[in-house]
């Protein structure tokens, strides 16, 4: 031990003081810092030649908990899915208005179902059918507008995911890059510390967007992959692409098939250049990104659903014309006829007959198909879980329509056309193998006065609303949004009361009828409105539907908020926590400054009797 | 690029103070308003309830105003109905009462007082209220019935009743007076009568001899024919042939002929000749001088009154019937009026349902009250009828039979005003819209009672009770300053304070 040694170690300890100053410096000026992490000071006695002396900077540490770090980015990115969920919900409940007040949803329906009530009343009078059209307007423009709100969120979802897909790009492309500069820098370092401090916060930035698990290599990268086990970041960093479309609709569906999908899909460029769908893997499960696709594709459309239900409803409850057939008989075979003189595409024919083989009654509908791209149609395209339906084209004529049902039937049933518009169907006669039960067409009213209560009083834009199916899908598809008061209507308004010529002016018949389909009958309604399924579809009258609309919209945004809240809660604890435990507390430093400031004296002070020991003995 | 906001750290702890502050921004809201959400997530469980007692509501409001319409309806259909009713009792009094004196225009001052009486009742019945006549079942826009002038004198060439009544006179009568019978003597004892084959003039019922010896046979036959065989025997004096004879209003007549001794018979007596020869040629002789006079009197009347039934009694399937010709005194049958020949004296809407199913007010959900009324309904078309068949004859000053005819027309006429047993009256009428005036006042009661209940239970979910709301504002508040005060404490204290 000399004391030049002496001299040495004690700058060593200048040294590692001005190290912990100008660290103390940088945790207080970050203090604020989003992300930042207290760094301490790793100092251990440096070691030569086997004898300790000196003191030596070790590392540079970051206070941090490993488990506590993951724990917050798993709960946040669920805190910003649950976040985004609750703030679209909000804005969908504004779509159905305040309840009970004059603009929402409910009281315009009730003074429309009002309006047809008072021209029950006095059906002679020319402001109570006038109230009766406009309100009738005011309710079909009321559904266009709630489809514009409901698209338009839609709309915002795909902008939303295009953003975040923009944002989760940079941050992964930012944690590839910073992976390389850390695996080649010095561990230790200050730099690197600081570095690892920028690379958490893109990795937590990533976490709002999707769920992420990160796993660390041994060389310190970062391995960022999806909680299903897609890898976005190695040692590069995978692409998403997403290509939004501009306007969106409601016929502009997600759809697993590319071809038939309208709008973007989210998609994953890998290193080796593969390409995964996200969503059709149902990949991403939490975070922003999964919320927007969930609003996009599910509950929006949902709500969309149910709107057109609705407006589908409306429209055949008052333009639905049932007739039966007239029993008939060819000889040894019976059976019924009926004319099928203005069945329009969607349209269906009702047969009923008993299999005398099996005993059993089937039901089959028989529907018009104008799309020969929409057949064969499924069982599921009436809301009758009982009946099958056969699609039929009738474009050949009714005479070709006969042959192919006989086709079908394989002679059990057989169908003709006697003549003109009407088809008949007989039994098989003496073999006996069918009895014919019944026989009905429920067909789409298109005029004002046909004779019958029914009228064409909503309509689609300019024609009639039949439900007819196409390749691309049903008529019902986005008609809340094309939902219209026929113009014939709009110009004669006598016609809600005159279904025949010579109907009397006082006549209380069609108004009661309207009034009664309206508020009485009930209607079933289709499972995609996510009420009833496919077996058992949800039956009600228009009021009810609405009522339990509401409701379940209600229910489901309540549900939101208060997940949301209580994902607030949990998150805001974690974020606590990890502050407490890695954020900088000016309190602290201030006692380690002046804890360093007694050691640099300390140190000097050595420095300063050493100098005078060797001035003594330089004098000597 | 993401920008993530500075100040995170001390965030943490003043958003606790935010979430207090929003509830309070809330809560004042909810102070305001009265109401606990804005949106139907904000209302808990019961929303869907709040749906389904605003529509509840909503409709209940609509059948107030229903019920407030039609009640004004009613009042006055009632009071129409009420007036109709005491012209029929007045005009009743006056015909039976009624004095035969020729006035000027061929009729009584009773007949021109009816003429007034049925003109009041055609504009009774012409009420309306707000642009809706009451009393003409569907058609509302339109009056119930023609002018008096236009029934009675008839419209440019379409027939008005007199001219009905006129020809139906001629058709009753026949060519030679006698009521469409031919009186023969088919042997030299027996008289017989024939009907023709017509639905006109008398129709024979049957015929009692009280005269020894004689036999009647018949009536049988069509046309039928009715005999009295007088045999060989004559009749004792004072004996009697009594003929019935059935009207052309559904009455019945009978016509008693006594057999006597003078040489001079009274009307409706004949003489015993020497051998029954002679006295079935008086009887035949008496026979048809007696026709003669009850064609002239009851025939007439009756016929007057047929003729009313004929241009009164029609609806939908049933157009006014007038006689077939002219020649009307040998007229065959009647045919159906045209629109274009014959007044119609009903111009409202009529239909094979019940007239009360006209006009329908819904009241409540289930409940749909009808209140139309026709003015062709049984009871008020025979009050119009019987007054105007009163007022359209008219009679001759030189006509020996006319007071007759007059007493025979105002019996009639009163009969036809009292009502028959079994047969709708005005009353009946006034019962039914009365029962529906009831019915109405009940429901209105009772949406008076439901409104307020449901309105309560409404406001027991989406409402927000001030009391409440201002308790928790004020706890609120007490929170909310405690916290500013320890965190600006908190925030204050820190070591830089005392180095």
């Amino acid at each position: 031990m000399s004391l030049s040694q002496a001299l040495s170690i004690s700058l060593s300890g200048l040294r590692a003081t001005q190290a912990g100053l100008s660290l103390v410096a940088g945790n207080v000026a970050n203090a604020q810092t989003p992300g930042y992490v207290r760094k301490t000071l790793g100092q251990e006695t440096s070691v030569a030649g086997g004898i300790g002396g000196g003191v030596r900077i070790a590392a540079i540490n970051r206070v941090i908990d490993e488990f506590l770090q993951r724990q917050l980015r798993v709960e946040s990115s669920g805190g910003s899915y649950t976040e985004l969920r609750a703030n679209f919900y909000q804005r969908l409940q504004q779509v159905y208005g305040q309840p009970g007040s004059d603009s929402a949803f409910e009281t315009v329906f009730n003074n429309f179902t009002n309006a047809v009530q008072s021209l029950t009343t006095s059906p002679e009078s020319g402001a109570a059918r006038s109230i009766v059209l406009t309100s009738g307007q005011v309710l079909a423009q009321y559904l266009n507008g709630m489809t514009a709100d409901i698209q338009a969120l839609r709309g915002d979802a795909e902008k939303g995911i295009a953003d975040a897909v923009e944002n989760a790009n940079s941050a992964m492309q930012a944690i590839a890059t910073i992976n390389a500069q850390i695996a080649h820098a010095p561990p230790g370092d200050a730099a690197t510390a600081m570095l690892k401090d920028q690379r958490d916060l893109y990795v937590d930035q990533l976490a709002s967007l999707m769920d992420i698990r990160v796993v660390t290599g041994d060389r310190g990268e970062y391995n960022v992959f999806t909680n299903s086990g897609v890898q976005l970041v190695g040692s590069q960093a995978a692409q998403l692409s997403f290509e939004p479309q501009g306007t969106v609709t409601p016929a502009t569906l997600w759809s697993a098939d590319p071809s038939q999908s309208n709008v973007g899909t989210l998609k994953l460029v890998a290193g080796n250049g593969s390409t995964i769908d996200l969503i059709a893997s149902k990949t991403i499960r939490s975070g922003q990104i999964a919320a927007y696709i969930e609003m996009r594709d599910e509950i929006l459309v949902e709500a969309q659903n149910q709107l057109d239900a609705m407006a589908a409803a409306m429209a055949q409850a008052l333009s639905s014309e049932t007739t039966t057939g007239t029993a008939t008989s060819v000889g040894l075979q019976a059976g019924y006829e009926i004319d099928t003189a203005g069945l329009l595409s969607g349209n269906a024919i009702h047969l009923t007959y008993t299999d005398n083989q099996t005993n059993q009654q089937r039901r089959i509908t028989i529907m018009r198909v104008d799309d020969p791209g929409a057949l064969p149609l499924d069982n599921t395209a009436t809301l009758d879980p009982n009946d099958e339906v056969i699609g039929i084209d009738f474009s050949g004529g009714l005479a070709a329509v006969a042959s192919e049902l006989n086709a079908r039937f394989n002679g059990a049933v057989l169908f003709d056309n006697p003549g003109g518009t009407t088809l008949r169907v007989l039994d098989d006669g003496p073999a006996g193998r069918s009895d014919i039960g019944a026989l009905s067409m429920t067909r789409t009213v298109t005029g004002l006065a046909e004779g019958g209560n029914a009228l064409a009083f909503f309509t689609d834009a300019t024609s009639p609303y039949s439900g007819y199916f196409t390749s691309t899908g049903s008529q019902s598809m986005g008609f809340a949004g094309r939902i219209s008061v026929n113009a014939a209507l709009l110009g004669d308004p006598s016609k809600l009361v005159k279904f025949n010529t010579g109907t009397a002016s006082g006549d209380p018949q069609r108004p009661e009828f309207i009034y009664q389909q309206l508020t009485g009958t009930p209607f079933n309604f289709a499972p995609n409105s996510g009420m009833g399924t496919a077996a058992s579809p949800y039956t009600a009258d228009l009021t009810t539907f609405m009522r339990q609309v509401l409701s379940l919209q209600g229910e489901a945004a309540a549900n939101a908020d208060s997940l949301s809240q209580g994902q607030g809660v949990v998150v805001n604890a974690l974020k606590q926590r990890l502050a407490d435990e890695s954020g900088v507390n000016v309190d602290q430093e201030m006692a380690y400054l002046i804890s360093l400031q007694t050691a640099y004296g300390a140190n000097a002070r050595v420095m300063a009797v050493v100098r005078d020991l060797i001035d003594t003995l330089l004098r000597m | 690029m993401i920008v993530n906001n500075a100040g995170t750290n001390s965030a943490l702890s003043v958003q606790t103070l935010i979430d207090m502050r929003n509830q309070l921004v809330d809560l004042q809201r909810q102070l305001g308003t009265g109401k606990k959400a804005t949106s139907y997530a904000g209302l808990g469980l019961d929303r869907g309830l709040t749906v389904g007692l605003r529509a509840h509501l909503s409709a209940m409001a609509g059948y107030s105003q229903t019920i407030s319409e039609v009640g004004v309806r009613l009042d006055l259909a009632g009071t129409a109905l009420s007036q109709l009713d005491s012209i029929g009792r007045d005009a009743k009094s006056t015909v039976m009462k009624s004095q035969f004196a020729l006035g000027s225009g061929n009729q009584t001052l009773d007949q021109r007082t009816a003429y007034l009486q049925f003109d009041q009742m055609l504009s009774v019945l012409n009420t309306s209220t707000g642009g809706r006549h009451l009393f003409a079942g569907r058609n509302v826009d339109q009056p119930a019935v023609a002018t008096a002038d236009h029934i009675m004198n008839g419209e440019g060439t379409r027939a008005g009743l007199k001219q009905i009544i006129a020809e139906r006179r001629l058709a009753d009568l026949g060519t030679s007076g006698l009521g469409r019978l031919a009186v023969s003597a088919p042997s030299t004892t027996s008289v017989q009568l024939d009907e023709d084959a017509s639905p006109f003039g008398f129709k024979l019922s049957g015929a009692v001899s009280g005269l020894t010896g004689s036999t009647v046979s018949g009536p049988a036959g069509s046309p039928a024919s009715l005999s009295v065989d007088l045999g060989p025997t004559n009749p004792a004096p004072g004996e009697t042939v009594r003929f019935t004879f059935a009207m052309p209003d559904g009455t019945s007549q009978d016509l008693t002929l006594t057999a006597t001794n003078s040489a001079t018979p009274a009307a409706n007596e004949f003489t015993i000749g020497v051998i029954s020869d002679v006295t079935a040629a008086n009887l035949q002789t008496a026979l048809t001088q007696a026709l003669g006079r009850l064609a002239a009197t009851s025939l007439t009347a009756a016929s007057a009154v047929a003729a009313a039934g004929n241009f009164f009694n029609t609806d939908a399937s049933n157009p006014p019937q007038r006689v077939d010709g002219p020649p009307f005194d040998s007229a065959t049958g009647l045919v159906d009026g045209t629109a274009a020949n014959t007044v119609s004296w009903y111009t409202g809407e009529s239909g094979a349902d019940g007239a009360r199913t006209t006009a329908i007010a819904r009241v409540d959900q289930s409940l749909t009250l009808s209140y139309g009324v026709r003015a062709n309904e049984e009871g008020l078309r025979m009050a119009v009828q019987s007054i105007a068949v009163f007022a359209a004859t008219t009679f001759s000053a030189t006509d020996p039979n006319a007071e007759a005819s007059y007493i025979s027309l105002k019996q009639r006429v009163t009969a036809q005003l009292e009502g028959l047993p079994g047969k709708q009256k005005i009353t009946d009428i006034e019962g039914d819209i009365a029962a529906v005036h009831n019915a109405l006042q009940t429901a209105e009661s009772r949406h008076l009672q439901t409104k307020g209940t449901l309105a309560q239970l409404l406001q027991d979910v989406e409402g927000a009770p001030t009391e409440e709301v201002a308790a928790k504002i004020l706890a609120l508040q007490t929170n909310l300053q405690a916290t500013l005060q320890t965190t600006a404490m908190l925030l204050r204290t820190n070591l830089l304070e005392y180095i």
